[in-house]
């Protein structure tokens, strides 16, 4: 059932959306901190 | 409480058990029962993975520390991401394709039985060390806040729990997760309005008292190997810890193998990958906002009513007291100036804290220990009539959702990888759904019972952490031998995680080094003692296994 294809196409896909998240939150944790964290 | 919150925690507790034990019925088999005839969707298997690992401690614990440590707890998650990645990617087809009932059965079919019962038995060891606590948590905080007694509050839990994971295995205790997670987002959705709603000043100058105060921190870049929570500590010692709960931690990976396909199994693990962050962001920001209610509305000199009393009657508190008045009176006057007066605003934060400090320390009290009460004064003391009820709802989910996992699991273990394997091998299907049947019983009784001897002062999530480090180490380092090491042997794989408990037992009794890095360097050892000493067997040895 392995070959059921997920909703972005490729589990490639899948996993790079997911790192790309993480790389995007860091990246707003970063911005939120140095904006409001004094 | 009022009638309105009871009859909204009330309705919540009914309506969790009734639909679970509705799923969940038919479960006459054992494949039924531990695996739910692994037909489970994706979304059901997301949410009970994602209740299962927050924990009542999550809610009462986490927005306490954001309280009085600011935000940057939140870095201790990402690692989970990258975690859930590597185990969608190489672990869960594994498990999947080889039909285990068990992660640690996957361990004989690739080593051999001792490597099997080695990781079992730290397995039992670990979580039977952590269902007390998980059961005992917020039954000490609701003592402590509402006056419930504790051994009743444990008992009413405990039962609940055992009643329907026993009754419906897998399957309900997979439903009722599910539920119990809509329960939870509600309610910390709830949370976090309230804390914002309720504050004197507007949203934007609530962000500059939480950020003066430095509470709005969840990236720290400055790296400390010995203390403290920080980006590059929490992608990698957080990447190990995730990687041992979600990989090969029974409680969790039980929720995946019951998916009916390997692409349902990966979609609910990244699902967690993507919404566990934002989930605890949200925890932490609450946590940070009822900091910013209490800089405007005074709050007691320690959240914890019991040390509050003996603070009260220990001599010079009058005295104290004054001080700690005019302290916080002069903070929520600097607040009031911010932007723009910061460092008046941290000179009075400062003061406040000192005084608070010497208030506590007139009974021998710490001034940081009531980090687990802060959170629930918050919610029972000014939150909306309803509201109350349903955060109450969401506290006992999170707790209720946590300890049914892990009842579920230990009693799996129990039978499959020593039961069946090692007292009674070949007996017909029945006769191991009734062992299993016993078995949750039993962990569930023997979690009721632990529950009354934990009792902890301090962070009790940074407890149940710490108790997860001492074993985790072991746990991933093991398995990473068995995926990704092809010379890896039994007699590696045992050396190796002896070695590596040595280590990490070393690390712990011995050095300062930060509990976050005994799983990765825990994890080396194994893993490097574990290859050295396949490499040093025979060649044939080697073949054999």
């Amino acid at each position: 059932m392995s070959d059921e294809r997920p909703p972005l196409g490729s589990w490639r896909r899948m996993y790079g959306a997911v790192i790309f998240c993480l790389i995007l939150l860091i990246a707003l944790f970063t911005a939120f901190t140095a904006r409001w964290n004094q | 409480m009022r009638p309105g919150d009871w009859a909204v925690l009330i309705a919540s507790l009914v309506g969790i058990v009734a639909y679970g034990l509705y799923k969940g019925r038919g479960s006459n088999t054992t494949s039924k029962y531990l695996l739910a005839g692994r037909s489970m969707p994706w979304y059901a298997m997301a949410l009970s993975i994602m209740a299962t690992q927050a924990s009542a401690i999550t809610f009462i614990s986490t927005t306490g520390q954001a309280y009085a440590d600011g935000m940057r707890f939140i870095q201790m998650y990402l690692g989970l991401p990258l975690a859930m990645v590597i185990i969608a990617a190489w672990i869960a087809p594994r498990f999947h394709e080889s039909g285990v009932y068990t992660a640690y059965e996957y361990l004989e079919r690739r080593f051999d039985a001792r490597v099997r019962a080695l990781v079992s038995v730290i397995f039992l060891i670990q979580r039977g060390l952590a269902v007390g606590v998980a059961l005992s948590a917020p039954a000490l905080v609701l003592t402590v806040i509402m006056g419930w007694p504790a051994n009743i509050t444990t008992l009413l839990m405990g039962v609940t729990v055992v009643g329907y994971t026993v009754a419906g295995g897998i399957a309900t205790v997979t439903w009722t997760d599910f539920v119990q997670m809509i329960i939870m987002t509600a309610g910390l959705l709830a949370a976090l309005f309230c804390a914002i709603w309720m504050s004197p000043v507007s949203f934007g100058a609530a962000m500059n008292v939480a950020g003066a105060a430095g509470r709005l921190n969840p990236a720290v870049w400055t790296v400390d190997w010995n203390n403290s929570y920080n980006i590059l500590s929490g992608l990698i010692g957080g990447l190990f810890l995730s990687l041992a709960y979600f990989g090969c931690d029974q409680s969790q990976v039980q929720r995946y193998l019951t998916g009916k396909s390997i692409a349902q199994a990966k979609l609910s693990l990244l699902f967690n990958a993507v919404a566990k962050i934002p989930m605890q962001f949200m925890i932490l920001f609450t946590g940070a906002m009822v900091f910013v209610f209490f800089t405007f509305t005074q709050p007691p000199v320690t959240f914890d009513p019991g040390a509050a009393k003996r603070i009260e009657s220990s001599a010079g508190y009058a005295r104290a007291k004054a001080e700690y008045d005019v302290a916080w009176q002069a903070r929520k006057d600097a607040a009031a100036q911010l932007p723009d007066a910061a460092g008046e605003f941290k000179a009075a934060q400062k003061r406040f804290d000192d005084a608070r400090s010497q208030a506590a320390a007139l009974a021998g009290v710490k001034a940081g220990a009531d980090t687990n009460y802060i959170f629930l004064s918050f919610v029972t003391r000014y939150m909306p009539v309803g509201i109350v009820g349903l955060i109450m709802a969401a506290i006992f989910a999170a707790a209720m959702s946590t300890i049914s996992a892990e009842v579920n699991s230990l009693a799996t273990v129990s039978v499959v990888d020593v039961y069946k394997r090692y007292v009674r091998k070949d007996r017909e299907d029945r006769h191991y759904l009734r062992a299993a049947r016993w078995a949750t019983a039993f962990w569930g009784i023997y979690a009721v019972v632990t529950a009354r001897y934990a009792s902890n002062l301090g962070s009790l999530i940074e407890v149940v952490n710490k108790v997860g480090s001492l074993f985790y180490g072991g746990l991933i380092g093991v398995f990473i031998l068995a995926f990704f090491v092809p010379r890896a042997t039994a007699k590696g794989a045992l050396g190796g995680v002896l070695a590596g408990e040595a280590a990490i037992f070393y690390m712990w009794l011995r050095t300062d080094i930060f509990y976050l890095w005994f799983n990765a360097l825990g994890c080396l050892v194994v893993v490097a003692a574990g290859y050295a000493i396949s490499l040093a067997e025979p060649r044939n040895a080697r073949n054999e296994s």
